[in-house]
């Protein structure tokens, strides 16, 4: 009898007993996992719940747009080097290559206690397991005007990579030579943390070659800059003297549209040309609405070893919608590490082995500085046990010394294999 | 129903569950130890692939021409500092000797 027959038999046998006693769990061959989201977390937990099942749990992946498009690369869309082509890619492998199940349809609202998942469509979905990566939520009211502002298409977020970055580049296309683009940050944590920075550097770039007069002002309602500080605030001395100005410890609190005019807790009103005003930030909607935000009703705890939620049994919650541990990055290249942790833990969970007790995740975020020059903030984290959180290791990690093209290759590099790891 | 259904059964699948429990136990202890080695090595395919294999002429280096033997030895290269680099000095201090072993025996190639 090979291995596999007789494992089958034996988890036959144990199901029966299992059955016999009342005691029913789904196994991993006939459990229902819904993954609700398809971007860097929930594409990769789809595909690592395949891969380390060998192809047995059924796995339905729901994701509403049609195709996969990065964040990350898409600050040089808006500084206009690259398209947003250049950063898609096809949801078809998991369903060919991987045998995932995807349906194109939202989710409205789960119901924990039932455990069934309702579609904008209508239908309704149950599932033993769930698993939940939404990205974040743009609290718009959280500066006054801006929802407003957003829908009559004057000031645009482009947080989330899509038509509107393709919509803030025409902005800064537009803008006359001699005007300001003026980028806010949020008090951290927010999707991204170099991420406006990068975008700052993308939009000086552009400048720098067609409208040299213009400058970017970075408003940023943090103490200093959140991430790779000593590395970006010497690319902009250096590469775009003049052209960037950086303002800490400025809170944008309302906008308005007819006038452009930005304001802020403390300091003045300021005008700008574009205004590319990001709100605070939140756990994915769904994740909210379910009642899973339980750290400041802002972000999702989650217990670390398999990522499950704190306030509900079986649904696992991914990427940048947790509370992070010390140090973690809201970061696409950390929701793919949090998917394999998660479906490895649920894979052996069903399985009925114990959970992997010493997970690790890696970092790697590489933030272009023109458009062939990158620097990068990496790190590790090994799961403690005492403290049931994940935290970086002493002497690993570290900042690049100084950009480089050769990290600009290494970039494109890292893009191209996440997204085959993610997807392909 | 499957419970039922299946009830003149009960008595003999008891038996053998019992029997083979210890066996069976250790059947899935080797399994759920491949899922451990899988699931750590899948922290490196971000950048170098799934399973080691990296999308060719994508712009990171390949690793899936190496040996487990020479992968080893360059992860610890770069842990030690012998070998220079941009991240992987960094990620390499990150994880245990025993850790860049499982990782290596994984992805390396199979002599």
């Amino acid at each position: 009898m090979d291995r596999r027959h007789f494992i089958g038999n034996s988890a036959a046998a144990l199901g029966l007993l299992a059955g016999f006693s009342g005691q029913a769990k789904a196994s991993l061959q006939k459990a229902e996992i819904l993954v609700i989201g398809g971007g860097y977390g929930g594409a990769t937990a789809a595909k690592y719940l395949r891969l380390f099942s060998n192809n047995t749990a059924k796995v339905t992946l729901i994701e509403p747009n049609p195709t996969f498009i990065s964040c990350p690369l898409s600050n040089l869309v808006v500084g206009g080097s690259r398209n947003l082509a250049e950063l898609t890619s096809s949801y078809d492998k998991l369903s060919k290559r991987h045998g995932i199940k995807i349906i194109q349809d939202s989710v409205t609202s789960m119901d924990p206690e039932k455990k069934t998942v309702k579609l904008a469509s209508g239908k309704t979905l149950r599932y033993d397991k769930a698993v939940v990566s939404p990205g974040v939520t743009l609290i718009m009211n959280s500066i006054e005007g801006l929802s407003q502002a957003n829908k009559a298409g004057i000031t645009l977020q482009a947080w989330k990579a899509g038509p509107e970055t393709v919509a803030l580049h025409n902005q800064l296309a537009a803008m006359r030579d001699g005007g300001t683009f003026a980028i806010s940050i949020p008090e951290a944590p927010y999707r991204c943390p170099p991420g406006p920075y990068e975008r700052a550097c993308q939009v000086a770039n552009y400048l720098k070659h067609h409208k040299p007069k213009s400058k970017v002002l970075i408003l940023d309602a943090n103490q200093d800059v959140t991430s790779k500080g000593a590395l970006f605030k010497k690319v902009w001395a250096e590469q775009y003297p003049g052209l960037i100005e950086y303002l800490p410890k400025y809170n944008v609190t309302a906008v308005d549209a007819k006038t452009k005019t930005i304001k802020f807790e403390i300091q003045d009103d300021i005008k700008a040309d574009v205004l590319n005003l990001l709100p605070a930030m939140s756990a994915g909607e769904i994740a909210v609405k379910t009642g899973l935000a339980n750290s400041n009703g802002r972000w999702v705890n989650v217990n670390f070893i398999n990522f499950e939620s704190t306030a509900q049994k079986d649904i696992h919650v991914l990427g940048d919608s947790i509370q992070v541990a010390y140090a973690m990055p809201k970061s696409g290249h950390m929701a793919n590490q949090h998917a394999k942790v998660a479906a490895a833990a649920i894979v052996a969970e069903l399985s009925d082995w114990e959970i992997n007790p010493a997970p690790v995740l890696a970092n790697t975020c590489y933030s272009f500085v023109n458009d062939k020059e990158v620097i990068h903030v990496a790190s590790v984290h090994q799961y403690n046990a005492a403290e049931k959180t994940f935290k970086p290791v002493p002497g690993s990690g570290g900042l690049s010394p100084a950009p480089s093209t050769l990290e600009g290759v290494y970039a494109w590099g890292w893009a191209h294999n996440i997204w085959a790891d993610s997807l392909g | 129903m499957r419970v039922k259904h299946l009830k003149p059964a009960i008595l003999l699948s008891l038996c053998i569950g019992i029997g083979q429990w210890s066996i069976s136990a250790l059947a899935q202890n080797a399994d759920a130890n491949n899922l451990y080695k899988s699931s750590l090595a899948a922290t490196c395919a971000n950048c170098h692939g799934t399973d080691g294999k990296g999308v060719v002429d994508g712009g990171m280096p390949l690793i899936n021409n190496l040996t487990s033997e020479q992968m080893l030895t360059q992860l610890k290269a770069f842990k030690s500092g012998a070998r220079e680099g941009t991240i992987m000095p960094q990620l390499a201090k990150g994880y245990t000797d025993e850790q860049l072993e499982t990782i290596a025996n994984q992805l390396g190639k199979k002599q």
